[in-house]
């Protein structure tokens, strides 16, 4: 793009042809009032806070929409401009109500800030007191109304970075009201409960209910660190006061992988659940009882010497490296046994045996592609996945992609379509029967030529697995002209990403993953040395502990004993009744639950924010997590109890 | 030199704005020699006499408050008002979303802890007006000193200022509206 050169306050100033005048500004560190402004948004000039003159222009414009022209002469602060902006700041507060004094946003508000700055200490104008609703009903979030000002930062990140479309103006002129939907309640509506619009809001006007008046902004400490809840790996800002989470705020709310889920944002706020602050060992009365840590350790130890090979470990992907790492250490080496696994061990054989099938020595997870591609797509094949509960912000990106790029969203999944307001075709397979599925896709792409020809040799014959089409209609329920119709859309895509996940995984079918990556392979979606293809991985650091090799999986079928590294993972049903049939079973987990009460030894573990290290997130970047808060009542690391068992095994581990 | 003489009264407020006023501390010390309080609810005086400075702390709301605002902006030279109720109507304004009469009926009938509930209207209250006002919309203010309360420093800021002969503006630093 041209550069352009303008007049900004009588000072010769550089920018690029396309750029606002607020942007120029900026760029210049020309200070400029705005309220309705968000980077990363679109501009709209809502409040006019930011009115600059400009030279031949009869009136002042806002310079958040005004485009810069080579040549411009701008001022951004003269008396009149001043006097303009200290007025609309006026007819705002008289337009509804900004009394402070019982407002959970006094002191982290734009709005209040700009009155300061305008000494703000009377206002000229009637107040006009309109009585509007407040909705108080969803999960997390408070639409106060009358602390609205209608700027509209809250409908654009819905709809531009949430890609959610739920709020909206509705009504008209001064009865403007932000809504959900067709005004619903905000817990009935399609909301997500993201609380990108929280962190938008400039007021008190949308706020999040259960944090209320627990610190501001200034009296916190603010640490990133890395999400614990899932694969994405989303940087979090967590604010701290007092060694208490006070608020989580996304540090680059606007890019990819900027906003953040409920997760993210509020559920690791609420953690209600009683914690493991105390060493429990079975007495001989059957009961749990408190012990020093230095007894527990005794007492797991005396067990492994016993037990040796029959003892594996299990432990939690939430943890970092470093500690799984040494976790893997200490079964191998102190331990001796060898037998570890993680809790989600499973799908990641089933997804390394599938790529194996695929491609023989070859990166392994490495040749997944990185979800910022699915913002570039122009279809994507969501097959038994549902991103919405499993990974949120792919769910974000897949709606994002789909309504600013009209991308093709196909859905295959027996029993729901996982995207029920953004599906283009919902393809129903029987239970089963997606391997037929994918080979029959695979076969009408090469029948229609939708392929790369040097792709689709010999290695193409096992996966199309020799079904006729006829036999794939049959065995599917899926009709002739559907399988077509998404060959075609699949097969001519510039960029077709596929998604997979937890669903496809549980028929426990290494071939289904073989398929999906020779799919990709043949049509040539391919980026760099990588598959446009993303399976989406449960837990933080799913795929680091993948990777350093502990999803080995359990050797025994009922190992002797058991060492069951949870820290704050909470376990399922299935989980719990295998582990029943263990007649040893370690503990080791932040929080009280059905697991801890059937441990013989149970022993505490910090939670996400207490900890640091290294996670890898599902597409393979490296994140460094930091500890948010310490750890209360003198509870040890989870290296301290693993060196301290190895310790009383006579055995050094570091 | 003279003293200064100043006029204080509070209409619909909580008082805090006064307690600001007196956590000023050891600096009314260095206040006492320079202004001289005449009627204010801190000496208890209640009639006007003539001041050079006139403040007004709380929001009209009743024809009594209405009374005592013209009054003082009769005797006085300057006119100063403290607090958001004051400045802006603040939080007495939350009455103004229902109507009077609704408000009444609601404090004197409705409440759960009442009964045989009954309005009281006696000629020595004063009635309520239709909506809680800032002063500014009842009398000329010359100078403003929003806070909930202000601040001490906030109040003996403005104070020196109106000594040294000029009307105060809190500077963005020193205001506050909570």
């Amino acid at each position: 793009m041209n550069d352009i050169t303008l007049t900004i306050n009588g000072k010769q100033v550089k920018g690029k042809a396309g750029n606002t005048v607020l942007e120029i500004c900026q760029a210049n560190s020309i200070d400029v009032p705005t309220l309705c402004h968000l980077d990363g948004l679109s501009d709209v000039g809502a409040c006019r806070m930011c009115v600059v003159e400009i030279e031949r222009e009869r009136r002042p414009v806002p310079a958040c929409t005004y485009p810069a022209r080579d040549g411009l002469v701008v001022k951004t602060s003269t008396e009149r401009l001043e006097r303009y902006r200290r007025q609309i700041l006026e007819l705002i507060f008289t337009e509804r109500n900004h009394f402070c004094m019982f407002c959970e946003q006094s002191g982290d508000c734009e709005l209040q800030k700009l009155a300061y700055r305008y000494q703000m200490d009377n206002v000229r104008y009637p107040y006009t007191f309109p009585s509007l609703p407040v909705d108080s009903l969803s999960d997390y979030l408070v639409i106060d109304h009358n602390r609205c000002i209608l700027c509209g930062r809250c409908i654009r990140v819905c709809s531009e970075i949430v890609a959610s479309h739920t709020l909206d103006f509705g009504r008209r002129g001064w009865r403007t009201l932000v809504g959900a939907d067709l005004e619903q309640p905000l817990g009935e509506s399609s909301c997500v409960s993201c609380g990108a619009c929280v962190q938008a809001c400039p007021t008190g006007a949308i706020f999040n209910k259960i944090n209320l008046y627990k610190g501001k902004t200034d009296e916190c400490q603010q640490i990133k660190t890395v999400c614990p809840a899932c694969g994405v790996g989303c940087e979090l800002n967590a604010l701290v006061k007092d060694n208490n989470l006070v608020r989580i705020e996304a540090p680059r709310l606007t890019e990819p992988r900027g906003p953040l889920c409920p997760i993210g944002r509020f559920e690791l706020l609420y953690q209600t659940t009683p914690r493991v602050i105390s060493p429990l060992v079975r007495g001989k009365q059957g009961e749990l009882e408190e012990c020093s840590l230095d007894r527990a350790v005794q007492v797991v130890a005396e067990r492994l010497k016993e037990t040796k090979d029959g003892f594996a470990g299990i432990i939690s992907t939430r943890i970092p490296n470093e500690i799984l790492s040494l976790f893997n250490k200490f079964i191998s080496e102190v331990v001796g046994s060898g037998s570890i696994d993680t809790l989600d061990g499973e799908s990641y054989r089933i997804i390394s045996e599938g790529i194996k099938q695929f491609q023989n020595n070859g990166k392994g997870l490495g040749i997944e592609c990185p979800i910022e591609e699915i913002l570039k797509a122009d279809c994507i094949i969501v097959v038994g996945a549902d991103p919405e509960s499993a990974n949120p912000i792919v769910s974000t990106l897949v709606r994002r992609a789909v309504s600013q790029r009209k991308t093709k969203l196909i859905v295959i999944d027996p029993s729901r379509d996982v995207f029920p307001l953004w599906t283009d075709l919902w393809l129903k397979p029987r239970v089963g029967s997606e391997g037929v599925l994918l080979s029959g896709l695979t076969k009408v792409l090469i029948d229609k030529g939708l392929v790369v020809p040097e792709k689709t040799k010999a290695e193409l014959v096992q996966s199309v697995g020799g079904y006729g089409i006829g036999e794939v209609v049959r065995t599917t329920g899926i009709e002739k002209d559907s399988l077509e119709l998404i060959a075609e859309i699949y097969g001519q895509a510039e960029c077709g990403v596929i998604i997979y996940g937890e669903e496809l995984l549980k028929r426990h079918d290494a071939s289904l993953v073989t398929a999906i990556l020779n799919l990709a392979n043949i049509t040539g979606n391919q980026v760099g040395d990588k598959l446009r293809v993303i399976s989406l991985k449960p837990r933080a650091n799913s795929r680091g502990a993948w990777e350093l090799g502990l999803a080995k999986g359990i050797k025994q079928d009922k190992p002797k004993a058991l060492y069951l590294l949870l820290a704050d993972e909470l376990v399922g049903e299935e989980l719990l009744s295998w582990l029943r049939r263990i007649d040893f079973l370690v503990v080791q987990a932040s929080y009280h639950s059905p697991v801890t009460s059937m441990a013989d030894v149970v022993l505490p573990s910090p939670i996400w924010a207490e900890r640091e290290g290294k996670y890898v997130s599902m597409d393979g970047r490296v994140l460094e997590s930091k500890q948010v808060l310490q750890l209360k009542d003198g509870l040890p690391q989870d290296r301290e109890i693993l060196i301290e068992i190895s310790k009383k095994l006579g055995r050094e581990l570091s | 030199m003279a003293k200064v003489k100043v006029a204080t009264a509070w209409l619909d407020a909580c008082a805090g704005c006064h307690m600001s006023f007196l956590d000023l501390d050891e600096a009314l010390i260095g206040l006492a020699n320079a202004i001289e309080i005449t009627a204010s609810p801190i000496t208890d005086i209640k009639e006007f006499s003539p001041v050079d400075v006139g403040i007004i702390e709380g929001a009209v709301s009743n024809t009594h408050d209405e009374e005592v605002a013209k009054k003082l902006r009769d005797n006085c030279k300057i006119l100063m008002v403290w607090g958001d109720c004051a400045c802006f109507g603040g939080i007495c304004t939350m009455r103004n979303l229902f109507s009077k009469e609704e408000i009444l009926r609601r404090c004197y009938i409705e409440t759960e802890s009442t009964k045989d509930g009954k309005i009281p209207s006696l000629e020595d209250i004063p009635p309520l007006l239709e909506q809680v006002k800032p002063v500014n919309q009842v009398v000329k203010v010359d100078c403003y000193v929003p806070g909930c309360p202000p601040s001490s420093k906030a109040i003996h800021y403005a104070l020196t200022e109106l000594l040294e002969g000029r009307i105060p503006i809190l500077p963005s630093e020193i205001m506050r509206f909570d």
